[in-house]
Parts: C-alpha cells; sequence; structure tokens
C-alpha cells in the first residue's frame, strides 16, 4: 500500500504547477475570449473573420501539436532565421506552456462567452441606450452582469478541461502531475502505482470542482422556478 | 392649432428607413412640440415602432434628419455643404482631370462619390465636417437623455433591482458629467427614486427584482425609470400590449397622469379610446407614410382616407 501512497505523493508535487497553468490560461483565455467574442460581434468585417480564422485554427489541431510547435517550433524557425532565441530567456518552458493554454482556451471560451452574451435579452441594451448610456456602458452595467450568470458554468468547466488538458505539457517540458509520475516510474519502475498516483492527484482537483459546478447551476434553477 | 409660443421639441424630417429591401418608411416626417401628445396609430407591421424607434435613434433612418430641440441627432450630410464637398478629394481630383468646378459638384452629389467613411477624402475635408459637427450636431447618448422611451416588454434590467433600475442611469450621468459630490448627488437621486416609487405606490417593491413583479407593476416602474432622467420627451412603444387586461388600466392612468402634467408624450398604441381622450395630434401610418393626421376629432370620427376608415371599422 505503501508505494501507492507514495506514487500518489509524487503526483501531487506536481499540483502547484498544474495549477499555476491553469489558472494563468483560464485568465488570459477569459481576457483574450472576451476580446475575440466582442471582435465577432463587431460590424468589421475584418475583425469578424480574423476571429474566426483563428477560432478555427485552435479547434482543428490538437492542443499537442500547438504546444510542440509553440516550445520548439518557433525557437527552431527564429534560429534558422539567426536569431538566437530560447524560451530559457524568457522564463523557460512553462511561458510558451501557458501562452498555447491560455490562447487554446481563449477559443472555447470566446464560443461560450458569445453565446451568454446573445442570450441576453436585445430589448436590454435598447433600454440601456434609451436612456443615454453608451453601449460600452450597458455592456459593463446590464449585459456583461446578466452574461457572467450564465456563463460561470461553462468557464468553471472550461477550467476542469484545461486543468486535464495540460497533462500534454510535459511534453514540452513542464513538470506537472503527469510528468511527475512519469519521472518516478522511469527511476522506481513502479508503473501502476505511479500512474494510479497521477489519476488521484486529477481527481482530487477535477471532482470538488464539477460537483461544485452542479451545485451551482441546481441553485440557478432553483432560483429561475421561483422568479 | 397655430400658437405663437409653440416650442418644437423633436422633428422629424424626411425619414426613410429600410432593412434590406424591404422599405418601412418612405419619407415620414413632423414635428412634436412642447406638451403636446401624439398618438401614433397604424397596422401591425406598418412601421410604427420603426418610426419611433428612429426618433431615438435606437433604428439609425437609411436617410433624413432627426432634431432633437434644435440640434441635429442623425450624421450631417456632407453633400448638403458646397465648401466641405469642395474640399475633399474626390473632387480635387475631378478639378485636376480638367473638370469644371460646378459639374464637379453636381457629379459628387449626384453619384454620391464621397468616400467618406474610409477617410479618402482628406484633413482638409475631415476638419470642415468636423466644425459643421460641433456647430448642428448632438451627441446620440446625449439626445437619447432627452427623451425616454417605454417599451412593450417593459425591459427592467433583471440584473438590479427596482430601485437599482430607476437610479442606475441617473448615477452613471453625473459620473460622466463628473459631479463634485457625487455622494450628496447619488442620495438627491434616490430620494427622487422613493418620491416616483411613492407616486405609484410601489415603494415597497424598492428591494425587490423585476422577476418578481407583475406586468402592470414592471410597465408602472419602467415608466418612472425613464421619468428619472427628467426626460423632456417621452416615446410609448405600444406599452400595454403585453399587460393582462386587468392591468391596462394602472398604466394607462399613469400615462393619463403624465399627459395632464403636461409632459411631451408620443405613443404608438393600439388602445383607441386611449388614444381620442389624450391626444393633441393622431397620425395614421400606413404604407410606409404618414397617410393622414389631426385632432382625435378629425381622425376617429371624420377619416378622410379609405385605408383609415378600413382599419378603424376593423379596431372600433
Ligand atoms: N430589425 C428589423 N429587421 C428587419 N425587419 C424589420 C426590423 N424591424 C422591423 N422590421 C420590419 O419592418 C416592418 C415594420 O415593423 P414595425 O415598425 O415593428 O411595425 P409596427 O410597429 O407598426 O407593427 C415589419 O414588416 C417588420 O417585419
Ligand atoms: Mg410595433
Amino acid at each position: 500500500m505503501g508505494v501507492y501512497l507514495k506514487g500518489f505523493l509524487i503526483a501531487c508535487r506536481g499540483i502547484p504547477a498544474t495549477v499555476a497553468v491553469s489558472l494563468i490560461a483560464i485568465v488570459i483565455g477569459a481576457a483574450f475570449g472576451l476580446l475575440l467574442a466582442l471582435c465577432s460581434q463587431t460590424k468589421s468585417k475584418v475583425l469578424q473573420v480574423l476571429s474566426k480564422v483563428y477560432i478555427d485554427i485552435v479547434r482543428g489541431t490538437p492542443m499537442l501539436v500547438q504546444a510542440l510547435i509553440m516550445a520548439y517550433g518557433i525557437p527552431w524557425l527564429l534560429q534558422s532565421w539567426g536569431v538566437g532565441f530560447k524560451w530559457d530567456n524568457f522564463g523557460g518552458m512553462v511561458v510558451p506552456a501557458v501562452i498555447v493554454c491560455g490562447f487554446n482556451s481563449a477559443a472555447y471560451m470566446s464560443e461560450v462567452i458569445r453565446s451568454g452574451i446573445q442570450a441576453i435579452d436585445k430589448g436590454q441594451m435598447e433600454a440601456a441606450r434609451s436612456l443615454g448610456m453608451s453601449h460600452g456602458m450597458a455592456m459593463r452595467l446590464v449585459i456583461i452582469p446578466q452574461a457572467v450568470r450564465i456563463i460561470l458554468p461553462a468557464f468553471a468547466n472550461e477550467f476542469v478541461t484545461l486543468i486535464k488538458e495540460t497533462s500534454v505539457l510535459g511534453y514540452v517540458g513542464v513538470v506537472e502531475i503527469l510528468r511527475r509520475g512519469q519521472l518516478w516510474n522511469s527511476s522506481s519502475f513502479e508503473t501502476f502505482p505511479a500512474y494510479i498516483g497521477v489519476a488521484l492527484a486529477y481527481m482530487i482537483l477535477t471532482i470538488p470542482l464539477s460537483k461544485a459546478i452542479n451545485g451551482y447551476e441546481r441553485k440557478m434553477a432553483r432560483k429561475e422556478s421561483a422568479a | 392649432m397655430l400658437n405663437e409660443n409653440k416650442e418644437v421639441m423633436l422633428e422629424v424630417k424626411n425619414i426613410f428607413k429600410n432593412f434590406g429591401d424591404l422599405e418601412v418608411l418612405k419619407g415620414v416626417s413632423t414635428e412634436v412640440d412642447k406638451g403636446e401628445v401624439i398618438s401614433i396609430i397604424g397596422a401591425s407591421g406598418s412601421g410604427k415602432s420603426t418610426l419611433l424607434r428612429c426618433m431615438n435613434l435606437l433604428e439609425e433612418p437609411t436617410f433624413g434628419e432627426v432634431w432633437i430641440e434644435g440640434k441635429l441627432m442623425t450624421p450631417v450630410d456632407p453633400y448638403l455643404h458646397y465648401d466641405v464637398i469642395k474640399a475633399s478629394n474626390t473632387y480635387k481630383k475631378l478639378i485636376a482631370g480638367g473638370m469644371d468646378e460646378l459639374d464637379a459638384i453636381m457629379k459628387i452629389k449626384q453619384e454620391d462619390l464621397l468616400q467618406e467613411k474610409s477617410g479618402k477624402e482628406g484633413s482638409e475635408y475631415k476638419s470642415l465636417m468636423d466644425k459643421i459637427y460641433k456647430e448642428n450636431h448632438i451627441d446620440t447618448n446625449l439626445g437619447r437623455r432627452k427623451m425616454s422611451m417605454v417599451f412593450q416588454q417593459f425591459n427592467l434590467f433583471n440584473n438590479l433591482t427596482v430601485l437599482e433600475n430607476i437610479m442606475l442611469a441617473p448615477v452613471e450621468t453625473a459620473k460622466y458629467n463628473k459631479v463634485k459630490d457625487l455622494n450628496g448627488e447619488k442620495a438627491k437621486i434616490r430620494e427622487q427614486a422613493f418620491t416616483l416609487l411613492k407616486r405609484i405606490g410601489l415603494e415597497d417593491k424598492a428591494d425587490v427584482y423585476p422577476s418578481k413583479l407583475s406586468g402592470g407593476q414592471k410597465q408602472r416602474i419602467a415608466i418612472v425609470r425613464s421619468l428619472a432622467m427628467n426626460p423632456d420627451v417621452m416615446l410609448f412603444d405600444e406599452p400595454t400590449s403585453a399587460l393582462d387586461p386587468e392591468m391596462i388600466g394602472e398604466v394607462l392612468d399613469l400615462m393619463k397622469e403624465l399627459a395632464q402634467a403636461g409632459m411631451t408624450m408620443v405613443i404608438v398604441t393600439h388602445e383607441m379610446g386611449f388614444a381620442k381622450e389624450v391626444s393633441d395630434r393622431v397620425l395614421f401610418v400606413d404604407e410606409g407614410y404618414i397617410k393622414e393626421e389631426g385632432t382625435p376629432e378629425e381622425v376617429f370620427d371624420h377619416p378622410k382616407d379609405p385605408r383609415l376608415q378600413d382599419f378603424l371599422s376593423k379596431v372600433l
């Protein structure tokens, strides 16, 4: 039994890295996702097309491939152009990892945010405008607060997804949960306990979060039906 | 109704509005004087809402002008100013190509050649337009604060309580105007909000969310929310059409009170009895035009236009 506990504890040492990358990524994802969502709704055709192309590219390729391009492909390209670029000089391999996760999640978040904003009755915007508020004020004070309530569960689900997806970052040099387990496995050869430990470490993050989301959704549903 | 002292609050000139290929308004002009109550009637889909929404620029007219208290709300038309046309790069190119001055101006006007949006007309053009704009034009948001709109679907802000709904726009306006004593101003706005709520007998609902209110209560609150902006003109788009019959009375009573207090009002309505009772003037909108207008007696009792006669025979 001790070997299983050891596997679990070793995997747990990767939790700070996994959580940190996921947290920074979700913040980038939400901010850039909001920008993409607003771009897709502007009158500017150029911005609409740009945001659409971006989303198609990100959704159409695996995150591991994006991470490999960002972590190794881009330095290779820059070096072939004679630019001595190394991620280690810019904060280490965790930087491209966070960038890829963040911008990847932005593509998903933008869809979620867009549908959240669209779910708000257009009368809300019109009433705000007719009271003399600018478009920006109406968005900030009336539309986005209502949209946030709608998208909060999807937002938290995206965070759970991100936590799991960061497991590919071991391949680009980030020592997160899975990588911890792999390293231990290759020195101790305790293969089954190592990977079971990894699975448990992910579960103690994701399951409580998922439960909390369900609870929130039930509470919202009760509020709606009481209204 | 010749009145020497009349003061024009709102004027629309030659409003055209297309949605794609659909021509909804085909040249509508009218003015609204201070204290006047105007009802707009017409069949469903005839463009009454569109006209009302053009008045406060919730819809931008395809063509035409909207004036609020002597200030232009719609974009300034460069084709009305020869010196603006002459300052444009398009004009300069035509002249450089050997064209006569007047011919060049006429060509530009007739063929709508100014490429204003792309910024291709150069800085001289832009600074002239900016100057004209500053002199005549009012910020749309500012113009909208002078008139407020009451909607069929109430459109109370769902994320805010009744009191917050009423206070939001006045407080934001105070912030925007960088009022010095903001807290004092907020207290005043709050007091006014309570006075308004008392007036409609709903002060006990101040901290309630809209979802807990009846339709009639929502609409009366929407009306006092508009009043809190101290508007000069109030626009109503079928304010009672979404209400259960037993709640129509309370909303119409509040509107009558406003009319008696001298509020300038433009009301799209299907409540013909109400329109007859409160209006100074009634407009019949049909096929994209104001087909007939006049006093309630003229319009309801002696309609001249056959389409109006037909419409009235169906609704009365
Ligand atoms: N945003 C819009 N886009 C396209 N068509 C519209 C829009 N708003 C109104 N219309 C059309 O314009 C016509 C007039 O509508 P409306 O002004 O709402 O009529 P009314 O208020 O008199 O019933 C209708 O045929 C309607 O379908
Ligand atoms: Mg209508």
